[in-house]
């Protein structure tokens, strides 16, 4: 990584550690949705943006996630054994997801996800005896942490905060491993691909399989910060907007999730001073960054003098 | 050639779409580190003769052998892993890569197991074998460059190098002269002649190029709609009439 990249990362991550403390709790709030969304957006990218496949129901995931934390928490499991079954069961859903990816691809394999995002959510919804139906589930506990509870919202923030960049610690070694090469040729040319022995197979269904882990624990995460689960937040919009963070970042980037998040999570909230407007601002802004940065916010060039300033 | 010395054997090989008969009763075989060429018209049949060796599309009807196994409709993946290479009559290289990544990206899937590469160095081992194919190839220039950037001509050097970086037992080149300049086709030859001595694999060109197919190609085959219209040495091949006439004119 270049010196003057490595500084902006650092910056970024004190900036992003040091702000909630001068935030009020609802903004606070919004921090830890933010590295919560992140989790999943980061996981869909490896799907979208480095393997190149197309999921309109990333938000299933969450849900799956979101709902098994509130299930075994309530029934008294510990956040930290809750984490890995949400992934391993994500995983292997996600696995099944891929199927679809093995036959059809583009605009047929986005139909086909956001047929199962409908799916999930309306067992979330209709399943009462499991789900709670449209009345959710409530009094999700906050974890504590080798007997440090997590109650306070700043701890909770600081501790979601340390799992997102280790979430994305380990999606940059197996985005720089062989694995990570691999679904770039998937994405790039398949057919290649599989002449020059990669199982496109196996690479297709774990770029599923992954991307749905990572939004697994973040759905864990996310009961855990609201306490409160129904099946709105998991429905097909959700997934929408997932998957424009991705687009509106920088898909098939490292840091493109980041910025796009900021868009989906952040941006609404800060444009709220304009009160009924607000929506409709950030709708055309959405349209404007489609229509003159298709490749992304990260596809900005930097003015060069600005780069060897920074590389000083 | 002897049944023995065979490699690679195809016995009667037929694909048809509808009435049109793409390849119509193919038979020939290659012995190892022999250079087959494989000359004809445009749609007289030798890239669909080639996708029905190598599994990308399936055959009416016939046979492919390799090595004295029957992988006749098996997988690109599955022909891959028992080394056979190919490249194609496009360019087909990872534009989004860099060159020292596409071509350890063409060999990285036959070192360890899956589960093994994800905790791999990040070249897989296969830095040094790149580093040697970018020499060869003359690519040091732009070896970090990402391959979608560069010219066509080193585009298709690297397409080539890529298949031959996983030091295959048998390549099938689908015209690896198309749209390369004259002074690109002679290194080209050089190569691939060089790659023939150092590796020891066979290699079945499909090439226009004459100049280039008879200077490579000790044992040519020249298809005519669908079928093997004739065969043998270079200069044999040229002088036959029926190839003149359907082929290469006076």
């Amino acid at each position: 990584m270049k010196r003057s990249r490595a500084l902006a990362l650092v910056a970024m991550l004190v900036a992003l550690a040091v702000l909630p403390n001068f935030l009020k709790s609802y903004g606070v709030y919004l921090m830890t949705l933010f590295c919560v969304y992140l989790m999943a957006t980061m996981g869909l990218n490896l799907t979208v943006g480095y393997a190149g496949q197309m999921s309109l129901g990333h938000a299933a995931f969450l849900g799956i996630g979101a709902y098994h934390a509130a299930i075994l928490m309530k029934l008294g499991w510990p956040f930290l054994a809750v984490l890995p079954v949400a992934a391993v069961v994500c995983f292997a859903v996600g696995l099944a997801l891929g199927f679809p990816a093995l036959r059809v691809q583009h605009h047929y394999l986005a139909f086909a996800t956001l047929g199962f995002n409908i799916l999930v959510y309306l067992v979330m919804r209709n399943e009462e005896k499991v789900t709670g139906g449209t009345f959710g589930i409530s009094g999700i506990p906050r974890p504590s942490l080798f007997g440090f509870s997590l109650d306070g919202s700043l701890a909770f923030f600081y501790f979601t905060f340390g799992s997102v960049l280790l979430l994305g610690l380990v999606l940059w070694g197996l985005l720089r491993s062989p694995w990570g090469r691999a679904f770039a040729a998937l994405r790039d040319n398949p057919i290649r691909a599989e002449s020059l022995g990669i199982n496109i197979t196996a690479y297709t269904l774990l770029a599923f399989a992954i991307g749905a882990a990572c939004a697994g624990i973040g759905g864990v995460y996310f009961a855990a910060l609201v306490q409160f689960i129904e099946p709105s937040p998991f429905n097909v919009a959700a997934s929408l907007t997932m998957l424009l963070a991705i687009i509106v970042g920088g898909s098939g980037r490292f840091f493109g999730p980041v910025l796009g998040t900021v868009v989906v999570v952040l941006l609404p909230e800060w444009l709220r001073f304009m009160q009924n407007w607000y929506l409709a601002v950030f709708g055309f802004a959405v349209v404007a960054l489609m229509v003159w940065l298709p490749g992304g916010l990260l596809s900005i060039p930097i003015p060069k003098r600005f780069g060897k300033r920074a590389g000083k | 050639m002897t049944a023995a010395a065979k490699f690679l054997e195809v016995k009667e090989m037929r694909k048809a779409y509808g009435a049109i008969k793409a390849v119509d009763g193919v038979t020939m075989s290659v012995g190892p580190g022999e250079i087959v060429g494989v000359i004809g018209p445009n749609g007289s049949g030798k890239t669909t003769l080639f996708n029905s060796i190598l599994g990308q599309i399936k055959p009416t009807s016939g046979a492919v052998e390799f090595c004295g196994e029957d992988v006749t409709g098996m997988s690109p993946l599955e022909l891959a892993r028992r080394g056979v290479g190919r490249t194609f009559q496009t360019l087909q290289v990872f534009g989004k890569l860099s060159v020292r990544d596409n071509l350890i990206v063409a060999a990285q899937e036959f070192k360890g197991s899956l589960p093994g590469r994800l905790i791999a160095k990040p070249d897989a081992g296969l830095g040094e074998r790149a580093d040697e194919m970018i020499d060869l190839f003359r690519l040091q220039h732009v070896a970090g460059a990402l391959a979608g950037t560069l010219s066509y001509g080193q585009q298709k050097l690297i397409d080539i190098a890529m298949a031959f970086m996983a030091a295959p037992r048998l390549v099938l080149l689908d015209e690896p002269c198309a749209g390369v300049n004259p002074s690109l086709v002679d290194q080209l030859r050089e190569l691939l002649v060089e790659l023939n001595r150092s590796q020891g694999g066979s290699f079945v060109v499909i090439e226009h190029n004459m100049d280039f197919v008879m200077k490579l190609c000790p044992h040519v085959i020249c298809m005519v709609e669908g079928k093997v219209l004739a065969e043998g040495p270079p200069a044999a091949v040229q002088a036959n009439r029926q190839v003149l006439e359907a082929y290469l004119g006076n």
